[in-house]
């Protein structure tokens, strides 16, 4: 089972969170066309390399947060990210 | 008898002797004895028959391995008769055979076999497909597999979680060095050994080998090492999860231990590899293993003529340990030139052997010592893809792998002195690497202990490698064999496959099926790229070889499913649900009252006097701080910035797609505090939707979010008399209709509790009064409340009732009249969506969906002519005289209330306006019809019951 | 009538007797003591569901978050209550009624603060003796070795497949654990709990197994 490194628990078994999926910014919903809320909704990058993504510590922080994974050889790459710290719609 | 008098290194206790049975006749061996040795000792030479052709098999590896040892004991098919030992009247029986083990009438002659050949699934059993069922009929029969027996009672399997500085997967010396350099360290080790003592192969060794695994086994002993023998490491999963299951457990029939091993050794050693040549499934045809095991460790005389075809020092060491036993023994040795061609003999034993000079021998024992496999198993799990070393005829690592190390046999070869070296040298490395995990986990987790200094580097490999002894490359003779033992797969039927053009490894494999029974690769996987290495014309590097997955070795299923952790939850109240007659229902994981033995009996009392209802599932999220209402606003899709103190409010939820995730009230109890309730199985997705916003959308709202569900025990008071109970228990209120009006919150002291709150709401459309009261008290107020109504015929209702009156008055529920696409609007409230609010989740959706005419919408059904009949729920409603869907029926319930039959159903928007008929296909295939009702409430549409 | 829902650390002592979630008759001779006994056994586990819980959320830019004082994944003793730095800005404080109440109202509650009675939400155990930490093995994939959960560590994580807050606060030098859980699935875990224990050879009251 994958370890990930949670910013507040430290590094967990994947089963203590949820995986959010990849991180992406949400659309103005009062401007956004029906295409950018769908794609925002279901289109997915998927690539073999490196992805940011989120995940939730459900058993632990209970924190949202977002780290970069090499989706090839599950190593992190940068340290987790609180998602707060992002700012909003980046 | 061939039992041998006895031998220096014999592990059977002589002094106790174990009565167990074969296939129903007595049979006798030592405490010590496996399955294999007892049966041999006792002259049994065929123990199954092969899977296709039925051929008569004997022990071949004599080791866990053995292709030919699956048997049933007991209840327990697939037992590895050479690994598992005999216990005080065993039941042990052939698998598969019929009638008898003797004389399986499925035995296939020569003509034809030709069936049954690489593809015979894919060729034989194709066509004409409305055969099928008689097909899989016969591939039954082919089936390895011993008996299940469905009444198995169940039995105790047990998990166990570790986190040890290193586990060492192999008991051998290296293992057992290696181990005990961990432990020098004084790092934490798990030393875990497949077979049922330490020493490897030192076991079946000389004098000098024994003391050497007995001085190694006393020193890992005394340094503390954690051992666990007849357990196997069957797999390493990412970040070294290493799954171990343990068979040795005093109590637990199996546990299965996972382990986070920080740097895990594989020290398995070698696996003896077959020869393939005309015959060698003979019983009687041997390894030399085989042979040393049953001389040295269980003092068994294999057989008293012997040819023996060596390779190498084992098999001279076989033919030496024949010799001592006794046995006539004709060296045939390979390294001077010398081969064998055929086994000769009768399909129960072999009887003699043609040699590549012509020669014939009478034998009753044909031993191999061909050469090895190296099980790389646990390497290729952790991304390693192993290299054929032309030399030393064998697969090596080639890949270097942070926190997972070989050694012994996987590694190389050498004296014992330099095998020994490499193994300690491989354990100092892993305890250093472990301390430089371990710093870094301490460093990076808020509870551990501080860690001084900076963390360690990683240590580099330096290990000396280790010498590999030169081997003949010998796979397969001149003549065809099999290759695989489990799958009755020849080296004549591989080259027909390549030659159809199955000719890479993978396709092979999966064409002939050649390791993919129960051996898995094991015993046959080199030999199946070295034949296919020669119907190329390349060598077996360029072939390669496949790739072993996991698991190591079979895994039960008791020891996957280990202890069942099934959580789940009751209410305060549940021991009096329990005293009290009432019929359970699982809800997600609440146990929960459907009745008490008359739903409809519940609702009319509820309609007439009173009802009490348990509903503590029910989600309640506390909510605090001075941006609630923001937070309110963007989750339901209606307006939140003006809800009163003391007012509680209806609202649904919707996901960013705007389809119903949730629905609910909440109440505002304070200035800056609100009380949420969910659906009783949203509460956890709701709790995690309203953080996700906080903490990723809006970070800067001050609000904190805590689930209170089962701190409260929440009690429905419903029903015309549900205001005169009430105030005999909540004298502090103003219960009056004016003062405590519909959809209002007000805090209680009831039944002498304080701090509950209770608020009028009214899912069952009477007069109702839903009390929270402080969990540890739930009980106490639900019985003060029977106590104090039982002159107004109080009684209390189920969710059975409960789902009755809700349909009654045409409320929905999130999940049953709704699915995973139904919006927001499409049930009836699309005055609840407000789209003139600046933001909430959902949002661009519900107003496309305000839009759309096309899809589905929630109706009131009633059946027309037949009022009595009950539509079944998710029966389909068709456009009549077609079997065109146009909606289905979501709720249906005889009604008590209104004595004929109500539904709820999502039907096309054109079939909708009340009056339309409609056809309902009930399961039967019957089509009756309904009506589309006016309004969704069947029942008092205009609300004057809750409102009283 | 209406100001706030609950007074937020009720004294229960003068209430009907608190019911503990897990069932009466099988914990007769413990009941829900809030006072973990002694015991001769070597592994002991106690029914304390009725010890007064308090959260307390408060972010660093509170008075309240300092005067706590247990940073994250940490706990310390005031006179008799457990402060637990439960979650990054939040606290559960555990004892008795009168001081677990005297300690939050020392609290300066300006700013953000939450303070929420938790003591009938949450069922709590205590698990005591040598072996406690074999026993969270058995249920819990969390490393329990003392270099990665020592005395005074909390921490939260799954056991038997139950979200559960874990404080650990050893008796005289002999390893504890107090075990936390929403209350509805308190009678599970407490016979979860039992189950794992069992190979090591007691019962519930911390007597042989019968």
């Amino acid at each position: 089972m994958l370890i990930v490194p949670c910013p507040n628990c430290g590094p967990r078994n994947a089963a203590d969170l949820r995986y959010v999926g990849e991180s992406r910014p949400r659309p103005d919903p009062n401007s956004a066309s029906a295409k950018e809320w769908r794609a925002y909704l279901y289109e997915r990058a998927n690539p073999a390399g490196l992805l940011r993504e989120t995940w939730y510590c459900r058993s632990g922080c209970r924190r949202y947060f977002t780290l970069e994974r090499d989706t090839v050889t599950n190593e992190f790459t940068n340290p987790p990210t609180p998602v707060a710290k992002l700012g909003k719609r980046p | 008898m061939t039992r041998l008098p006895p031998q220096p290194g014999e592990v059977i206790d002589r002094s106790r002797p174990v009565d167990f049975t074969w296939n129903g006749r007595a049979m006798s061996g030592f405490a010590g004895d496996t399955i294999a040795s007892a049966l041999t000792a006792g002259g049994v030479r065929v123990v199954s028959r092969s899977m296709k052709y039925r051929r008569p098999r004997g022990y071949m590896s004599n080791d866990y391995w053995d292709p030919n040892g699956l048997v049933q004991v007991g209840d327990d098919p697939n037992v590895r008769s050479a690994h598992r030992l005999i216990e005080p009247d065993m039941a042990v029986e052939a698998q598969n055979v019929w009638p008898s083990l003797e004389h399986d009438l499925r035995a296939v002659t020569g003509l034809a076999s030709r069936f049954l050949t690489a593809g015979f699934y894919y060729k034989t059993f194709m066509r004409p497909m409305w055969l099928w069922p008689t097909y899989e009929k016969v591939l039954s029969t082919f089936s390895p597999g011993g008996r299940i027996d469905l009444d198995t009672p169940h039995r105790y399997h047990d998990k166990r979680y570790t986190h040890p500085d290193v586990v060492v997967a192999g008991g051998g010396p290296a293992g057992m060095a290696a181990a005990l350099a961990v432990a020098e360290t004084g790092a934490m080790v798990l030393l875990v050994e497949h077979g049922h003592r330490l020493g490897g192969h030192l076991l079946w060794g000389d004098d000098h080998d024994r003391t050497l695994a007995a001085e190694l086994a006393a020193a890992v002993e005394a340094a503390g090492v954690e051992v666990l023998v007849d357990s196997t490491v069957t797999g390493r999963y990412e970040d070294n999860w290493t799954a171990i299951v343990q068979r040795n457990h005093p109590v637990a029939v199996e546990r299965l231990i996972k382990a986070r091993a920080k740097v895990l050794i594989a020290a398995p050693g070698l696996i003896e590899r077959p020869y393939v040549f005309d015959g060698n499934d003979k019983p009687g045809v041997m390894l030399s293993g085989a042979v040393r095991r049953f001389v040295n460790m269980h003092a068994v005389r294999p057989g008293s003529t012997a040819v023996v075809f060596t390779a190498n020092s084992d098999g001279d060491a076989a033919a030496a340990d024949l010799e001592r036993a006794g046995v006539e023994v004709t060296v045939v040795d390979a390294r001077r030139g010398e081969g064998i061609v055929r086994a000769l003999g009768g399909s129960t034993s072999v009887k003699g052997v043609e040699l590549a000079d012509g020669r014939m021998l009478d034998c009753d024992l044909l031993v191999t010592a061909a050469g090895w496999t190296a099980p790389t198993s646990l390497l290729n799990m952790s991304g390693d893809r192993p290299v054929y070393d032309d030399a030393a005829a064998r697969f090596f690592p080639s890949v270097p792998i942070g926190n997972v190390l070989a050694t012994g046999g996987l590694a190389g070869d050498g004296n014992p002195d330099e095998l020994i070296e490499h193994a300690r040298a491989t354990g100092r490395l892993a305890a250093a690497r472990a301390r430089a995990v371990s710093h870094r986990l301490q460093a990076a987790t808020a509870r551990a202990q501080p860690v001084e200094g900076e963390a360690p580097g990683w240590p580099p490999d330096i290990r000396p490698a280790l010498p590999r002894d030169p081997h003949p490359a010998l796979f397969r003779s001149t003549t065809h064999g099999v290759v695989d033992f489990s799958e009755d797969v020849s080296s004549k039927d591989m080259v027909g496959a390549a030659a159809e053009g199955y000719d890479s490894v993978e396709l092979l494999k999966r064409y002939t099926t050649a390791t993919m029974g129960p051996s898995q690769g094991k015993l046959e996987t080199v030999n199946t790229v070295a034949v296919l290495a020669e119907a190329r014309g390349q060598t077996i590097a360029e072939v390669g070889t496949t790739v072993w997955r996991p698991p190591y070795a079979p895994v039960t299923m008791g020891a996957l499913g280990g202890r069942l952790f099934e959580p789940v939850r009751v209410s305060s109240v549940h021991p009096w649900h329990e005293a009290n007659g009432a019929t359970f229902m699982l809800a997600g994981q609440w146990i929960r009252p459907d009745h008490y033995g008359d739903p409809a009996g519940e609702v009319r009392n509820t309609r007439q006097n009173v009802g009490i209802m348990d509903v503590t599932p029910l989600g309640k999220l506390d909510l605090r701080g001075p941006d609630v209402p923001k937070l309110l606003s963007h989750l339901y899709t209606n307006k939140w910035m003006k809800l009163a103190v003391g007012s509680v409010r209806y609202g649904i939820m919707c996901a960013e797609d705007g389809v119903i995730l949730d629905d609910g009230v909440t109440g505002r109890l304070g200035e800056q505090h609100y009380m949420m309730t969910t659906t009783s199985s949203g509460a956890a997705t709701v709790w995690e939707w309203a953080e996700n916003w906080l903490q990723t959308e809006h970070p800067d709202w001050r609000v904190h979010v805590t689930p209170v569900t089962s701190g409260y025990t929440s009690i429905n008071v419903a029903g015309p008399k549900s205001r005169s109970l009430m105030r005999r228990l909540a004298g502090d209120v103003d219960l009056d209709p004016d003062a405590f009006r519909y959809m209002q919150v007000r805090t209680a002291t009831v039944a002498g509790i304080p701090d509950c709150f209770m608020w009028r709401i009214g899912f069952t459309g009477e007069l109702s009064f839903e009390l929270h009261v402080p969990a540890g008290h739930g009980l106490a107020v639900w019985e003060g409340l029977l106590e104090a109504g039982e002159d107004l015929g109080i009684r209390p209702f189920g969710v059975e009732a409960q789902r009755i009156m809700r349909l009654e008055k045409g409320h929905f529920i999130v999940g049953q009249d709704t699915d995973g696409l139904t919006k927001a609007p499409a049930v009836g409230l699309r005055h609840l969506i407000k789209l003139d609010k600046d933001d909430f989740a959902g949002k661009p959706e519900l107003a496309w969906a305000l839009e759309d005419t096309s899809a589905p919408v929630l109706v009131a059904i009633q059946p027309t002519h037949h009022g009595r009949v009950v539509p079944d729920e998710a029966a389909q409603i068709v456009r009549p005289g077609t079997d065109e869907i146009i909606g289905r029926i979501t709720s249906s319930r005889m009604s008590p209330s209104l004595h004929r039959s109500v539904c709820l159903g999502q039907v096309l928007p054109e079939v909708s306006d009340p009056g339309t008929e409609l056809t309902v296909v009930m399961l039967d295939g019957r089509r009756i019809t309904a009506r589309v009702m006016e309004h969704h409430a069947h029942f008092d549409p205009d609300g004057m019951r809750v409102r009283g | 009538m209406l100001t706030s829902t609950r007074t937020e650390c009720g004294s229960v002592a003068e209430l009907p007797a608190f019911e503990s979630p897990v069932s009466r008759s099988f914990v007769s001779s413990e009941g829900a003591s809030t006072e973990p006994r002694r015991s001769g056994a070597a592994l002991t586990l106690h029914d304390v569901s009725a010890t007064t819980k308090i959260i307390v959320r408060a972010g660093p830019e509170t008075a309240a978050h300092h005067q706590l004082h247990a940073s994250f994944g940490t706990s310390r003793t005031e006179e008799g209550v457990l402060v637990v730095g439960q979650r990054p800005d939040e606290w559960i404080i555990l004892g008795p009624a009168d001081p677990s109440r005297a300690l939050v109202d020392r609290l300066d509650r300006s700013g953000h603060v939450s303070v929420i009675d938790h003591t009938h939400s949450r069922a709590l155990f205590r698990l005591t003796g040598a072996e406690a930490a074999s026993v969270l093995e058995k249920l819990c994939s969390l490393d329990w070795n003392d270099h990665m959960t020592p005395d005074g560590a909390a921490v939260s994580a799954s056991v038997a497949k139950v979200t559960c807050d874990i404080v650990r606060d050893d008796l005289d030098g002999t390893r504890s654990y107090l075990i936390s859980c929403d209350r509805s699935y308190g009678q599970y875990l407490f016979d979860a709990i039992l189950d794992a224990r069992h190979e090591f050879g007691v019962g519930p009251a911390g007597g042989p197994v019968g």
